[in-house]
């Protein structure tokens, strides 16, 4: 059997470990919400570079819902963005 | 440091938070800021520099970045805007 | 509880498995999570259902 005390040192690092992440998650789902309705600068691979206002994200962070986006053949009114194809995006708060 | 980013768990995330780092990502980029979060799904970085006016935030994708470097810790001041820059605004209301 | 574990049909509840990872990762702010979640990735898909977006770019880029 396991010793009492190695199992809540355990429970007390796992505890620790989920308040770790609960706090660094939070914080994100926060910062990607406050991105709403605002203008939104992507810098994609092979050096794509596009403006948009963005809506919203998935919870996996696998896409990106934007409206106006502005490709160098025009305006397309709504779009997905793979965030695969994403490396970095910028707004001003 | 290099470093499997990805695969870092929470703990080691949170070592970088509320430090400035400048980061490598994709093929020749090179991103400076203070670490807000890191989304522990994604592992994408939240960056934040402070301007006059306002700040403005870079959302780094996990899969790009490529090399980390803690610059420095930050001071209180910091420290409090960076913990409350994405925290929803109340304006003091002044009811007649 | 022994006609419940081992008699009872092997039933799951939908959301539950994804409520016990969620515990599992989160630990007691399990539900706090869950529940910011919810709203965003509810958020996301009206908007798709509503605006009906197209990929950009139609194939996806490559390093």
């Amino acid at each position: 059997s396991i010793p009492t005390s190695a199992a809540s040192h355990d429970t007390e690092q796992l505890q620790e470990e989920q308040r770790v992440r609960s706090m660094l998650r939070e914080n994100f789902l926060r910062c990607l919400l406050s991105v709403n309705n605002k203008k939104v600068h992507f810098h994609m691979l092979e050096k794509v570079n596009v403006e948009a206002t963005f809506g919203s994200s998935d919870i996996d962070v696998l896409n990106f819902q934007v409206s106006d986006l502005h490709t160098p053949i025009g305006v397309q009114k709504e779009a997905l963005i793979r965030s695969r194809d994403v490396i970095s995006f910028t707004f001003d708060l | 440091m290099l470093c499997d980013w990805l695969h870092l768990g929470p703990q080691e995330w949170l070592q970088f938070v509320n430090k400035e780092v400048k980061v490598k990502a994709g093929n020749d980029d090179e991103l400076r800021g203070w670490l807000h979060t890191v989304d522990p799904v994604s592992a994408s970085l939240v960056l934040v520099t402070f301007g006059h006016q306002g700040a403005s935030v870079v959302v780094l994708m996990g899969h790009a970045v490529r090399e980390l470097q803690v610059l420095r810790e930050a001071d209180e001041v910091t420290s409090q805007r960076l913990r409350t820059c994405f925290l929803p605004h109340r304006k003091p209301r002044l009811e007649p | 509880s022994f006609l419940r574990s081992s008699v009872a049909p092997p039933t799951e509840r939908p959301g539950e498995r994804r409520a016990a990872e969620m515990k599992k990762l989160y630990g007691d702010d399990a539900p706090k999570i869950l529940a910011m979640e919810a709203a965003m990735q509810l958020t996301f898909d009206r908007n798709c259902d509503l605006k009906q977006p197209n990929y950009w770019p139609v194939i996806p880029l490559k390093l």
